[in-house]
């Protein structure tokens, strides 16, 4: 990754802003924007930084971003964007996009997404996305004037619609089932994930009661020591912290939750791709097998055409001549597409399968990476713990 | 029993500490002969030439030294008491499921080692259920009006939502009856009640509950305190301190218990969860290949996590709400025990408001005014005394309570570590040997 953008390059999403505006039916709106500022690496000089450029950019730009980038690279599984409303939340986190705790979590979320495109080899050096970062003005004409919707293929739109491929690629169709499961298995998790975060929550604060029977006239209590007090406040309180940190590892799951989706959507157009080429091939085949017929005279296939002008009459060798031709031709630029068709595909699958590749190894050194993080979470909890009642041990065997 | 034996010191005015001892050499000779130094210490019968009888006419047991002062005494001789000089030695155990006809029922052995005289031999193993506790515990009530009886666990528990023979209950149960019967073991007084010597020696109880019966129905007279309906004019302070005391506890133990079932509560919530969580790691292991182990370790961790969480859960149902539900029994009968006692004096000062009207000119203090003195002085002292012990007794059971409690949250804990440490490896790389 020598040459990618994020080496050379900083990038971060520092701010974020409330803004209010007109909207493109000239109604009264009011959205997010945030501050995008980079920095160029200078590798050599020491204490000399380079100046900061700064724009600000709206969810909406990165989603067009996003999806000039799907269109552009159909091969390439696109870095995907941070959940546009809050989902999977504990009852404590609001699900009010104006939350500042959300934009907060947000702004993380598009600058590391950001950095994702920076450092993919071949994302990276796209020039729309230069600009996104570097040019405030005209961008968004310039990225349709690159014309990328009319490349976007709206099948690709219906999810679910199945197109019958008769020779389907092995692997891209495991693949797509694998991502199928991997989104239905991260979201179960993200789910039962938040229901244990509440309870959990539920655990810690009844254990803050407990510190007020303490306080409450010690004299006559059980516990002389107001330090068992203490302990129990703190401890009740400490979930708070416990269960932020617990968000990131959340947003680290959602971040795959989304890419599953990325690598299905990959998926798709390869299917679809397949599809195209099916049909084409079948329709060369159908022209050709036409072209045979007229030539020969016999009609081996059924054809309404063919009955009809058996029965009103024939067609003359001029009208048959013509025909021929233009057949002729089809085929002739059926059987160039044919090949290029061939060729893109096959090149398709080369280069989809060499980012596959590439997100596969991407994938298992995150997950561990944030499952490492859970984990050593986890044990810091299971400490504190200890030490909470083992100071209340202590304080108890003082009475 | 020895001939007439010299009344001890009324416990009156006096304060605890200037109780002379009964064993000391400067005042022997006022004792009586019945005084032998030794393990037994049996203490002679204090104001025996007056008759100690309930407001009722009940007679009240004498055949044990319960008096005032001789409590006080013994008391303090308990303190010097350890283990090794002990006498009496009691224990609840082995349950066994009786199915008869009738009923079903359980029943507990009592095992008792003694080298105390009113036992004729000095190992005894007896089989016992609920109902004869409940019996003893109104023997008690009944014969000892002026002190502290412990407290028995519940005697009805709902039918279907409790099952009365399941392990959990039984155990339960079994703890409480054995803590009942090592509280009066422990008592001065209470351990030398003939009740509670028929009850750990007698093969057959039923025979001599129906003997007991019967004397009571000759004498037709109900066996209850019967509260007199008099009212109190002062309250002594320390008793109303006491009172007061009682009152603050009862509800701080009331909050406990409840923020302790609540807390057992939210915790078997989030068990529920818990459990669910764990597994869908283990189903997102299968779909993955590098992925796979670890995702299967923190599948099982969480796993061991919920095993740990559910013990935890269990202890705290087992063996600490039962005790705060004790304690909770235990203020209950005390209140009633401080009821008595302003009964019995507010009778001593009706009694003596009615002589003071008189007018006598004698001023001759009738003799029924003068046992009811006693009877106040008598339940102040026993009352007191139990008090003190009560609160020892307390104060230790809920250190140990309170710090099995802490143990058990961290043992926890630390059961929770160890699964989280152990997945650590599976996460980090391999070394490069592939």
């Amino acid at each position: 990754m020598e040459d990618c953008l994020a080496k050379k390059m900083e990038i971060t999403v520092s701010e974020a802003e409330k803004r209010t505006g007109r909207n493109a039916m000239n109604m009264q709106e009011t959205y997010t924007a945030y501050l995008i500022e980079t920095r160029a690496v200078e590798s050599q000089s020491e204490g000399q930084c380079a100046p900061v450029d700064s724009l600000w950019r709206r969810y909406s730009e990165f989603e067009l971003l996003r999806n000039y980038l799907s269109v552009t690279y159909p091969h390439i599984v696109v870095p995907p964007l941070p959940e546009k409303r809050a989902d999977f939340v504990w009852h404590k986190l609001s699900a009010d996009n104006m939350d500042p705790d959300f934009v907060e979590r947000r702004r993380i979320g598009l600058e590391n997404f950001l950095l994702r495109v920076a450092s993919h080899p071949v994302l990276c050096q796209d020039k729309i996305f230069y600009s996104f970062l570097t040019q405030e003005g005209g961008w968004k004409e310039m990225v349709n004037e690159t014309g990328f919707q009319l490349k976007a293929d709206s099948r690709l739109k219906a999810l679910n619609a199945t197109f019958r491929v008769k020779n389907p690629d092995k692997r891209f169709t495991e693949l797509k089932h694998y991502s199928d499961e991997l989104q239905s298995v991260i979201s179960h998790l993200l789910r039962v994930r938040a229901r244990v975060a509440d309870r959990l929550y539920g655990v810690y604060k009844v254990h803050g009661n407990y510190g007020r029977v303490f306080s409450e006239n010690s004299t006559q209590g059980l516990a002389d020591d107001s330090h068992e007090e203490w302990e129990h406040v703190r401890y009740a309180a400490s979930i708070d912290d416990i269960l932020e940190e617990e968000e990131h590892y959340a947003d680290q799951l959602k971040e795959y939750l989304f890419y599953a989706e990325a690598l299905r959507a990959v998926c798709r157009k390869h299917e679809l791709m397949q599809y195209d080429l099916e049909m084409a091939a079948q329709d060369l085949t159908s022209k050709k097998q036409q072209c045979e017929e007229l030539a020969t005279g016999t009609v081996r296939t059924f054809s309404l055409k063919g009955m009809t002008s058996k029965l009103f009459g024939q067609e003359t060798p001029e009208q048959r001549e013509a025909k021929l031709k233009v057949l002729e031709e089809q085929i002739q630029e059926g059987e160039e597409q044919l090949k290029t068709k061939n060729l893109e595909g096959r090149d398709f699958v080369k280069s989809a399968w060499a980012d596959i590749e590439r997100f596969k190894e991407q994938k298992n050194h995150d997950l561990k990476e944030a499952l490492i993080s859970y984990a050593v979470m986890q044990i810091s909890m299971c400490k504190k713990g200890i030490q909470v009642w083992t100071n209340a041990k202590e304080c108890f065997s003082k009475m | 029993a020895a001939g007439a034996p010299k009344p001890l010191p009324s416990s009156g005015p006096k304060s605890l500490r200037e109780m002379p001892h009964p064993l000391a050499t400067s005042s022997s000779e006022e004792m009586g002969p019945a005084l032998t130094p030794s393990p037994d210490l049996l203490l002679p019968r204090s104001i025996a030439d007056k008759d100690l009888s309930l407001p009722n006419g009940t007679p009240v047991d004498t055949s044990s030294p319960a008096s005032s002062s001789s409590l006080l005494n013994r008391l303090q001789l308990d303190d010097e008491l350890d283990a090794e000089t002990r006498d009496l030695f009691v224990t609840v155990d082995d349950p066994k499921k009786h199915v008869c006809t009738m009923e079903t029922y359980i029943t507990y052995r009592v095992t008792t080692k003694t080298t105390r005289a009113e036992f004729d031999l000095p190992e005894y193993s007896v089989r016992r259920r609920y109902q004869d506790f409940d019996w003893l515990r109104n023997k008690l009530e009944e014969s000892q009006p002026t002190h502290l009886i412990p407290p028995l666990p519940e005697k009805f528990v709902v039918k279907g939502v409790v099952d009365r023979f399941s392990e959990e209950f039984v155990e339960t149960r079994r703890k409480a009856l054995d803590k009942f019967l090592k509280r009066i073991t422990d008592h001065p007084v209470l351990s030398f009640n003939e009740h509670f010597n028929v009850f750990l020696t007698a093969k057959d109880l039923n025979a001599y509950k129906k003997q007991g019966m019967a004397l009571l129905s000759k004498m037709g007279e109900s066996v209850k305190y019967v509260t007199g309906g008099y009212k109190l004019r002062s309250r002594p302070l320390e008793f109303a301190a006491i009172g007061e005391y009682l009152d603050t506890f009862s509800l701080k133990l009331g909050t406990i218990d409840r923020i302790a079932q609540r807390i057992i509560k939210e915790q078997l919530e989030y068990l529920v969860e818990l459990r669910e969580y764990g597994p869908v790691y283990s189903t997102w292991g299968g779909l993955e290949v590098e992925l796979s182990e670890p995702l299967e370790g923190v599948s099982a961790c969480i796993g061991n996590c919920c095993t740990a969480l559910e013990e935890l859960s269990e202890d705290m149902t087992e063996d600490f709400l039962p005790v705060l539900r004790e304690y909770i029994l235990y203020s209950e009968s005390m209140k009633n025990v401080l009821k008595k006692r302003d009964q019995v004096q507010a009778e001593y000062e009706a009694k003596l408001e009615a002589v003071a009207l008189k007018k006598e000119e004698r001023p001759k203090v009738p003799t029924d005014v003068e046992k009811c003195q006693d009877r106040v002085e008598c339940f102040n002292a026993d009352l007191k005394a139990d008090m003190e012990r009560w609160q020892n007794n307390k104060r230790q059971d809920f250190r140990q309570l309170l710090m099995g409690m802490a143990d058990k949250n961290i043992q926890y804990y630390e059961k929770c570590l160890t699964a989280w440490e152990s997945v650590i490896p599976l996460l980090q790389d391999k070394p490069e040997t592939k």
